[in-house]
């Protein structure tokens, strides 16, 4: 008898403990649901409590701004509350992966933020999954490439947000010690950059740019300038007979054998770089302003200039890297809301943009706000240079690219391959054709 | 009797034999179906065995396959020298302190694998930790790219790993060497046989049961290579390449890319999974038979020999 | 043989020194890293700063660190808990109840060993969705509850066990169970301890599991924490250091208050 107590016991302890986990811990849907009685029992008379759940990364920039969009919003509407999460972009775009990938709509936000090079894999993998905008926005109101990269089959589906217009911001006290002014940075190559550095090198000591080899970042650039890219406009890949993507390979190596980088491996060591003076200039999107803005004490030595070209006929001094869109889940549960909102905010609040311009440096790709205040104001830390107004005109000049659905996997034969170009081991030719081959191997 | 005895024992494996057929069972057959399906743009199809056919000719596996061959034969090997020739000290009676080194020695076994691993990172970074301290001492003018280039990163993860697992591996061998009577080492030394000599005659083929034991687990673990790479490489699940050049790709991380990176395909991703555990499954039986004692060996061949006699019979 | 060994002897204290310098001095960067700001850090210092208390004031109130350390000890408890019942329960059934049905399941379980985590991923994924643990502490703990190594752990141990002390038990009139909890389990004391110790470390330190099926901010553990603030645009480095510290402790906690169990577990489990 005794035994059997002690088994029914164990027993009895396992589902206790199943149960006091399962109530411990709900998951994100009777959360929500709880929070909403809890809600309505609060404020009586407000029947329809709303939750927006957002998956965003980078709490200076999309969080932050997003956090700007909800309280604007709640303004007018106080039945919808927010729930802004912040992760890192790679777990955004893992979880995003999983949920769908499981056909389970559960544990999805109702809007999330999804790169611009990412979102044709999205919304071709998982088809009906995000909700289709096409009559819901005015989508005349925001530039063409953004709203081409979220186009499938003539219908669109997001909201585009943040321009990754490329600039060449150094600092000009560096760049003026070595003799250079503003004019001589004005629309230069590639080569003609090298040149400057090695100089720079020889009269300051500095090295010119930080620069990760692993980072594809320039090399995007690079091709972006030239109007082409790792495929074609049918989604072929293009590597080995492109010759954009062949002169800037044989660039990153002239930087490299020229000696007048910082090596960083990440992010946080390339950013470091510049922060700590050690570099005298960043090539980047846009959105690295906010980095650049964090060395407080570096205000009024910073200029802008276009981003530099290749000597390739079709490249222009404009190109664009990264920026996002914000997508709505077809399946979310306060859909209606979040496209209200979206509507309401990103959608048309000329105010809003100048607000996130001036505060999180976040370049719009809503046409009417670039006529706003923010953007023709001179700004301090680029030494009373109108940075945003110049962007404004770059941003029309990036060659429109159809970014299709394999940029990591054509990014990574890129990469994979030019370290054995870079050491000498292959030719360029070589690395090229290679590179082709992983590509292809990974896009059946 | 019998019978309710047996009954008992598949109440007492009852619960683990549920969970496990739930959270392991199920999930491996039916990986395998998926290694049988591609998934393109939304749609499923069943391919039979294209996946297996399609990764002889991806470069990114071979590359994956021998970047974690690269690591299993250096850092496997060198970690168990290294933590068979420290147990052999401390097992050493008239070693002063041998309780501080022998917990010294452990400690790296109790830090996460992500917190040694961004530790490291810091550690080898271009303006970090080692470099300073190098260019302080004078023994370099430049600080070194560890990594940035494919050579010096692999040598940093391996570094890492065997600081981690060093320690580990030589509690193992210390308690089995524990078991060891003091006797056989006093008898050989009667005989005048040296320290060195009895190591090798006494120690190692008695220890052959635990260094067999310690490979095999080093094996699995290295083949299922995944914290460490992944939080190593700058950038983690976005950077274009797992460490330069790809050079601290991984096949399980392979398998991540494959699944929650790049266009998903699982069923592909599966296929990359079920080649690893083929791997394990013939690198364990190699093993077996290599480390396998010459009594064993023979008991085996015996054994074979009485099978193919009944079968005679 | 005594007069001959005084200069490896040296020689011999030289490498233990070196290895345990190698062993510890991470710790000791980490615990002065505590105290440091990142600059200071990547700076290469080494003594004491003042940052400490910013440092934990961060972590804690930011990243709400104390809501971190309760997830990680409520999964690893009960995961340590369940699991040290039922991966015992079920070695003392494949060694004291040997049948062909017994040994069948015991091989098959052993060939799991092998395979790799990432190829039940998505599968595994499905269920939890499936079972609506998606986002819960729960899904980690069910499964993290049998571990095919420490039922093999247990079973390496229970198999030197008498058999006779379990006849004689019978004889006496113990049921199955009374034997099991009563006599068997309180007599392999060291072998319970060092699986715990095991256990409590694979969970504590799991990192791709909860990576997927977690998903808010207030669910996540020391590790999601750890490798999230290290794939931060701004890196906080003694903020990273303090986090590593303060998830390290607990580990180091349990193996120092249970070292000897612990060796004798393994010495236990590994002579057979």
């Amino acid at each position: 008898m005794k035994r059997f107590l002690l088994f029914i016991s164990v027993i009895a302890l396992s589902i206790g403990l199943f149960a006091a986990c399962a109530k411990s811990t709900p998951d994100t849907g009777s959360d929500t649901s709880g929070n909403q009685q809890k809600d309505s029992q609060d404020k009586s008379g407000s029947s329809d409590k709303q939750k927006i759940t957002v998956w965003a990364w980078d709490p200076n920039f999309n969080i932050a701004i997003m956090n700007e969009a909800a309280s604007i919003y709640k303004k007018t509407h106080d039945n919808v509350e927010f729930e802004i999460v912040e992760m890192a972009k790679a777990d955004v775009e893992q979880k995003l992966h999983t949920t769908l990938a499981s056909k389970m709509t559960e544990g999805l936000p109702d809007i999330v933020l999804i790169e611009d090079y990412n979102a044709q894999k999205y919304l071709q993998s998982y088809p009906g999954s995000f909700a289709d905008l096409t009559d819901k926005l005015n989508y005349n109101d925001f530039a063409p490439y953004k709203v081409e990269l979220m186009t499938v089959d003539s219908k669109v589906y997001g909201i585009p947000f943040d321009s990754g217009v490329t600039g060449f911001f150094y600092r000009s006290d560096i760049l003026a010690e070595a003799g250079y002014n503003a004019d001589d940075l004005n629309n230069i190559t590639w080569d003609r950059l090298i040149e400057i550095g090695k100089d720079v090198k020889a009269k300051t000591g500095k090295a010119i740019v930080s620069f990760d080899k692993a980072d594809g970042g320039l090399m995007r650039i690079m091709l972006n300038s030239s109007g082409l890219w790792y495929f074609d406009a049918e989604g072929n890949a293009t590597i080995s007979n492109n010759e954009a993507l062949k002169e800037a390979m044989e660039t990153y190596k002239k930087i490299l054998d020229a000696d007048i980088i910082i090596p960083t491996s990440g992010w946080n060591e390339w950013v470091g770089a510049f922060n700590n003076g050690d570099a005298a200039s960043v090539i980047s999107g846009c959105w690295i302003t906010g980095s650049v803005k964090a060395a407080t004490d570096q205000s009024g030595k910073w200029a802008a200039a276009p981003v530099p070209r290749l000597n390739y006929a079709e490249s222009k001094n404009a190109s664009n890297l990264g920026g996002s869109s914000w997508y709505i889940l077809d399946a979310a549960q306060s859909k209606d809301a979040a496209i209200d909102f979206m509507n309401e905010v990103f959608g048309s609040n000329v105010d809003f943009y100048q607000t996130i311009l001036t505060n999180n440096g976040a370049v719009a790709s809503y046409l009417p706000a670039i006529k706003g205040s923010a953007y023709s104001a001179a700004d301090e830390f680029f030494g009373g240079q109108a940075v945003f107004a110049d962007m404004g005109k770059w941003m029309n000049e990036i060659p429109s690219i159809n970014y299709g659905l394999y940029t990591y996997e054509a990014d990574s034969a890129i990469m994979s391959n030019l370290e054995a170009y870079l050491s000498g081991s292959k030719t360029v030719e070589d690395a090229l054709k290679d590179a082709e081959a992983q590509l292809e191997s990974q896009i059946q | 009797m019998e019978r309710k005895l047996k009954k008992y024992g598949l109440i007492f494996i009852a619960i683990a034999i549920i969970l496990l057929a739930l959270f392991m069972f199920y999930p491996v057959l039916y990986s395998f179906y998926l290694s049988l399906t591609s998934t393109k743009l939304g749609k499923t199809n069943f391919v039979w065995f294209a996946n297996y056919k399609r990764i002889l000719k991806d470069p990114l596996f071979w590359i994956s396959l021998k970047n974690t061959f690269v690591i299993l034969l250096i850092q496997v090997p060198i970690m168990l020298f290294l933590a068979l020739i420290l147990a052999t000290i401390l097992n050493d009676k008239s070693i002063k302190f041998r309780g501080f080194f022998r917990t010294a020695l452990f400690l790296p076994a109790v830090t996460s694998l992500i917190a040694y691993t961004i530790l490291f990172k810091m550690l080898f970074s271009y303006t970090g930790l080692l470099n300073t301290t190098l260019m302080r001492i004078n023994l370099i003018s430049q600080p070194i790219e560890w990594m940035s280039n494919p050579i010096t990163a692999k040598a940093v993860l391996i570094i890492a790993m065997i600081w981690r697992w060093t320690g580990y591996n030589m509690v193992f061998y210390l308690s089995g060497m524990q078991n060891i009577s003091e006797d056989i080492y006093e008898a050989a030394s009667i005989d005048g046989a040296s320290k060195i000599k009895s190591f090798f005659t006494i120690t190692l083929p008695l220890l052959r049961p635990m260094i067999l034991f310690t490979t095999i687990m080093s094996t699995i673990g290295t083949l299922q290579l995944f914290d460490e790479p992944m939080n190593l490489s700058q950038g983690g699940v976005t950077a274009a390449t797992i460490g330069p050049a790809n050079s601290l790709l991984t096949l399980s991380v392979y398998i991540y890319n494959l699944s929650f990176k790049y266009v998903p395909n699982f069923g592909y991703g599966a296929t990359v999974a079920y080649v690893i555990v083929l791997l394990i499954g013939i690198l364990t039986l190699v093993q077996f038979r290599v480390g396998a004692t010459d009594d064993e060996k023979e008991a085996r061949r015996l054994k074979k020999q009485e099978k193919l006699m009944n079968r005679r019979v | 043989m005594k007069g001959k060994i005084g200069i490896p002897k040296i020689f011999i204290y030289l490498i233990l020194i070196v290895a345990s310098f190698l062993s510890i001095f991470p710790f000791f960067w980490m615990i002065t890293g505590m105290t440091n700001s990142a600059v200071d850090i990547v700076r290469g210092k080494m003594t004491f700063g003042t940052m400490f208390i910013e440092n934990i004031r961060i972590l804690f109130s930011e990243y709400d660190m104390a809501l971190v350390l309760i997830n990680s000890l409520k999964v690893t408890g009960f995961t340590v808990v369940l699991c040290l019942l039922i991966c015992s329960m079920a070695a003392y059934g494949f060694v004291m109840y040997k049948s062909k049905v017994t040994q069948r399941l015991y091989a098959l379980t052993m060939l799991t060993m092998m395979i790799p985590f990432a190829a039940l991923m998505i599968p595994l994924f499905q269920i939890i969705v499936q079972f609506k643990l998606l986002n819960s502490h729960f899904a980690l703990i069910i499964t993290g509850a049998t571990s095919v190594f420490i039922i093999f752990f247990f079973r390496q141990s229970f198999v030197t066990y008498p058999y006779e002390i379990i006849q004689a038990a019978r004889v006496d009139g113990a049921g199955e169970f009374r034997i099991f909890f009563r006599i068997f389990a309180p007599s392999m004391k060291s072998t319970f301890f060092a699986a715990a110790i095991y256990a409590f470390m694979t969970s504590w330190n799991s990192y791709m599991w909860p990576l997927i099926v977690l998903q808010t901010n207030d669910k996540r553990t020391t590790t999601l924490l750890i490798s999230y603030l290290s794939s931060a645009y701004v890196p906080q480095y003694g903020v990273i250091m303090t986090a590593i510290v303060l998830s390290t402790l607990p580990i180091i906690i349990i193996f120092f208050a249970f070292q000897k169990q612990f060796v004798q577990g393994m010495l236990g489990s590994l002579k057979a």
